[in-house]
């Protein structure tokens, strides 16, 4: 543009009070609401000098377990604002009928969007990826990730992201356009405001991290395993953990280099989707979606293993079926990329490639099914102990087969053209990863509180929790499905037909049972703080678990492991436990302990991401100058953290031995305990 | 019972696969290291291969603006390419010097492949600015866009490139041959035979597919 | 974790690493890699603008060409071999090979499909309503 921009341009790009919705009261209502909270604890935090710990023991840290802890925090967080955002839609589809509701268009959609981004990159995504943090270098038996800090860096980008994303409420607009940001509506002439650059540009720079992510994490399962720990000795959730983060690593490239076109298009005038100059949209359908398909089993592939795990445990037997388990996911892996065209089917593909990739769709329907016969057999002839992970884990099998069935169906290409983008499809895709990573997500996080904190969470709290939801999911998705036979389609703001009014009037029921259930969870946290004494776990083994990480204590010191342990089977700690292997923990005495090197803390992640983050917000509102002064920052980051001389510390042997031998002392009563049984 | 399942097989498995030995532990840092960024470096090529498959689709929508044969000057992608051939012929020799502690020919290497690559980002970048000025830039068509973002990908590729180089060489100046900077050095390296592999593709692609009738 | 590559037998060796070589030999293996790597770019520029070679094979020859040539820089350049001691870094190499091939292959089939059913944008855009 050859005019010269004015002073306030050049600072402020885009950027003006207009940006402040003072006219729209809910979001700035939602906004100060947030606001207020994050400043609240931030002055809780200082006031009661909790600042320097924080800073020390957790913002700064490298170590997995607290970096998984983070994740799962931010996921639970991101989890009650897109449930916000839920429960919204379905008040204003209860009683927009014949009506405006109470939520005008352009925010009922900015709503809509928001809802499945926050779902898919902020919850669900963090969720997973904190429990593997979390459990595979213990289940490993390794004393951390393979790059601790570029671990903090992958953390903390993703905390960019989601920051960008609800900074949005209160600062400019998000996305009008569905959490997928189709053109040619997301182009610069249909969508001029900043929504769309907020949706692509904190994906971007959590792409970012979830790839640093998967990096990790394969590595860590291929590199790190412990002695004796061979692939076929790896417990369940390891594998889906290496699958998962396979397709990160293979997926999360795509959904960059697409959203980098349409950035291109929306900034630089380029023509990728465009509909002038020889663009085409379906190109971005296509990309977008060779991502999209992968994604749907990079978040259900680590839930399979929470279940693997939890039936196995609390069924007091070996997994079914193991290698079968393991042929499956690693199947579902490759098979997933070839499979995205069923999401656009109705495009015009014509019958040979619709069929084809049909046909892909109906197949990976079947390692998924023996997956869930594996649980079944497993749980047969078990003593089973029907705890609240439990009850997730049968209350997915039972769920998650409903979903699966109607997905078998939309593969169909003729009945896809019936159903594609209505109500079905959204309580199809509800149904799977509600029931089956939602699900898996609480199931893990009930299962794995105690090795995190030392304290396992209260039952009857978290029953009641489990028992809403699973009701409440029922109540609200299921009218869905034949309010989409009745051909409502998705994403209405109002509509005028009667039939469709009962069921939208049920299913804002259900979300309040669905709340009643997140609420009932929040109080289970609450209430297991408190009693958090009675609770303790004192032997770090309170489920009478299998793997590794039970063989360590709760919470686990930083090193995980005083000794590397050697495995020589499957279900490594029920072999220790159970085989004559007891005595083991006591031998461990006296000269043999050794010093440990760890990895030091580095504030290199959260420095990097406050760069992130000055860099996205700049980016969105044009302020260019702001923009170079973050890239610089990032690079000089790096910089700073390449040219450190001592990346590890040392923990003296005497330290790990006191450490060591109190863990050795509890679980001494545990296996006196369980000889009296 | 698994044990002994695996055990009969021991010797008949020499890849490993099923690995009936018993795993060792925990890999050195130096493997971990660079086979981590070996993954990075797949992902990176997929990502590749989106721009490629983007020019693909769009390569004859030309929307009236020049096709690939018009404006595509053979002779300059030709010096291009054996500028970074060669540069990965140094970066290789500095990789040796690295490992054999050798300052000068490692700096000496570094260098060139420096020069070298500075020489393709100039060649490549008078390229795009002179399609610029001629009025063929991104925004004139759909062909146009997927041709700049293809290889300007690369470029900018080859420019972190020369910027993570000369922190090497400052690193190597600063901290000597220690074993972090011979891991970064490690994965340097694979980083700029990565590019080499990609080029290979663009110029096949591109121009001599893409220049020919 | 120690830094040595070479003592532990049991594991992969790092991408990029090479067997225990003297320098010499090590240089010979970067000397041999671009060579090969020179003859086959200048046979691809050759090819492309000749005249002598049937006209519909050239972009099958270049295709190959460049695979060949990518084979030589993985080999010669990044050291992949086929050895036991590179299992993981080949079998990592063929799972983004085959995403690669799915990613472009399947749009390119895809792209193609929608070509022929739909008429292009422009002209969607100009129909009456």
């Amino acid at each position: 543009m050859p005019a010269v921009p004015t002073v306030e341009a050049t600072m402020l790009g885009k950027l003006d009070w207009s940006a402040i919705p003072l006219d729209q009261p809910i979001p700035l209502a939602a906004g100060g609401v947030v606001l207020l909270v994050i400043l609240g604890v931030l002055a809780w935090v200082v006031v009661k000098g909790h600042l320097p710990y924080l800073w020390h023991e957790w913002i700064t840290s490298v170590d997995h377990k607290r970096i998984g802890v983070m994740y799962i925090l931010l996921a639970s967080v991101m989890l009650l604002r897109g449930g916000s955002d839920a429960i919204m839609m379905r008040i204003q589809q209860a009683i927009a009928y014949q009506s405006q509701g109470y939520l005008p268009p352009e925010h009922y959609n900015q709503i809509f969007s928001a809802h499945g981004t926050i779902m898919i990159f902020f919850v669900a995504m963090p969720f997973v990826i904190g429990l593997m943090n979390l459990v595979v270098p213990l289940q490993l038996g390794v004393r951390d990730v393979a790059f601790p800090t570029l671990n903090s860096v992958g953390f903390w980008l993703t905390a960019t992201g989601a920051l960008l994303v609800n900074l949005s409420l209160v600062i400019g607009e998000f996305a009008r356009t569905g959490w997928l940001a189709f053109p040619p509506l997301s182009e610069l002439s249909y969508s001029p405001g900043v929504g769309v650059d907020y949706y692509a540009w904190s994906l971007q720079i959590s792409g970012v991290g979830t790839l640093v992510a998967g990096i990790n994490l394969v590595t860590t399962v291929l590199k790190l395993r412990t002695k004796g720990m061979n692939y076929l000795r790896m417990p369940m959730f390891c594998w889906t953990t290496l699958a998962s983060n396979l397709l990160i690593v293979a997926a999360f490239p795509i959904l960059t280099a697409t959203l980098a076109m349409l950035l291109l298009d929306r900034y630089l005038g380029f023509h990728f989707f465009t509909n002038e100059a020889g663009g085409n949209v379906m190109m971005f359908m296509n990309l977008i979606w060779a991502w999209g398909h992968p994604e749907v089993y990079i978040l259900v592939l680590p839930a399979f293993g929470v279940y693997s795990e939890v039936v196995s445990t609390f069924s007091s037997k070996p997994l079914f079926g193991y290698r079968s388990m393991v042929l499956a996911t690693m199947a579902i892996c490759i098979i997933s990329f070839m499979v995205w065209l069923h999401h656009f089917f109705t495009m015009g593909a014509g019958p040979d490639v619709n069929a084809i990739f049909g046909i892909a769709s109906m197949i990976i329907a079947v390692p998924t099914g023996v997956k869930i016969y594996n649980w079944l057999f497993t749980m047969y002839g078990g003593r089973i102990r029907f705890a609240t992970p439990m009850l997730w884990s049968v209350g997915f099998m039972v769920t998650f087969i409903i979903g699966g069935l109607t997905g078998v169906l939309v593969a169909v290409p003729p009945a896809d053209f019936m159903l594609h983008n209505s109500m079905f499809l959204v309580a199809h895709f509800h149904n799977v990863i509600i029931g089956g990573v939602l699900f898996a997500a609480f199931a893990g996080f009930e299962y794995w509180f105690p090795k995190a904190f030392g304290f396992r969470l209260d039952e009857r709290w978290g029953k009641v929790g489990f028992w809403f939801t699973f009701v409440g999911f029922w109540v609200t998705f299921m009218p869905l499905y034949i309010a989409g036979m009745l051909g409502m389609t998705r994403r209405m703001q109002h509509y005028d037909v009667a039939e469709w009014r009962p069921w939208m009037l049920v299913a804002a029921f259900g979300m309040l049972l669905l709340t009643i259930g997140v609420l009932a969870q929040v109080t289970q946290i609450v209430v297991s703080i408190r009693n958090r004494e009675a609770l303790r776990d004192r032997t770090g083994d309170p489920w009478d678990g299998r793997s590794l990480e039970w063989a360590t204590s709760s919470p686990p010191p930083v090193f995980n492991f005083a000794f590397d342990p050697d495995v020589r089977g499957e279900d490594a700690y029920w072999a220790l436990k159970h085989h004559a292997k007891q005595q083991q923990l006591e031998d461990h005495s006296g000269p043999e302990y050794q010093d440990i090197e760890m990895p030091k803390n580095s504030p290199t992640g959260f420095v990097c991401a406050f760069f992130a983050t000055v860099m996205g917000f700049a980016l969105i509102w044009h302020i260019w100058w702001m923009v170079i002064l973050g890239g610089v920052g990032a690079f000089a980051t790096f910089v700073v953290f390449a040219w450190r001389d001592h990346d590890e510390y040392v923990i003296p042997a005497a330290e790990v031995e006191r450490i060591d031998r109190i863990n050795i002392e509890e679980r001494r009563n545990l296996v006196s305990l369980a000889g009296t049984l | 019972m698994t044990m002994t399942a695996t055990l009969g097989h021991a010797h008949a498995d020499p890849h490993h696969i099923g690995r009936a030995t018993e795993h060792p532990g925990p890999a050195p840092k130096r493997i971990v290291t660079a086979y981590g960024f070996w993954v990075f470096l797949l992902s990176d090529i997929v990502m590749f291969s989106c721009f490629f498959a983007a020019y693909a689709v769009l390569v004859d929508q030309t929307a009236g603006g020049p096709k690939g044969s018009e404006i595509f000057e053979q002779r300059n992608v030709a010096i291009e390419t054996v500028c970074l051939l060669l540069s990965s012929f140094t970066c290789g020799m500095a990789g040796i010097a690295a490992d054999v502690r050798n300052r000068l020919w490692f700096y000496l290497a570094m260098a060139v492949t420096c020069v070298l690559g500075l020489i393709f980002l100039a060649i490549e970048f008078k390229e795009f600015a002179d399609l610029v000025a001629r009025g063929y830039g991104p925004s004139r068509s759909a062909f146009l866009t997927a041709f700049f973002s293809l290889v300007g990908c690369h470029g900018l590729h080859v420019s972190a490139g020369v910027l993570w180089l000369l922190t090497m060489m400052a690193q190597v100046f600063a901290k000597g041959f220690r074993a972090d900077v011979l891991r970064r050095m490690m994965c340097f390296a694979l980083f700029w035979h990565a590019l080499d592999i990609i080029w290979v593709g663009v110029f096949s692609v591109v121009y001599l597919l893409g220049g020919g009738a | 974790m120690s830094d040595q590559t070479h003592m532990h037998v049991e594991h992969d060796i790092a991408p990029g690493d090479e067997e225990q070589h003297s320098v010499r030999e090590r240089i010979l293996g970067y000397v041999v890699g671009l060579g090969l790597a020179l003859l086959l770019t200048a046979t691809s520029f050759f090819i492309a603008g000749t005249n002598l070679v049937w006209q519909p094979s050239i972009p099958v020859a270049l295709i190959v060409l460049a695979i060949a040539q990518m084979g030589v820089h993985l080999v010669f350049f990044l050291h992949i071999t086929t050895g036991p001691d590179n299992t993981n870094n080949v079998l990592a190499l063929a799972f983004g090979l085959l995403v690669v091939f799915l990613v472009v292959g399947g749009t390119v089939w895809i792209m193609a499909h929608l070509n022929q059913n739909m008429p292009p944008m422009d002209q969607i855009m100009q129909m009456p309503r």
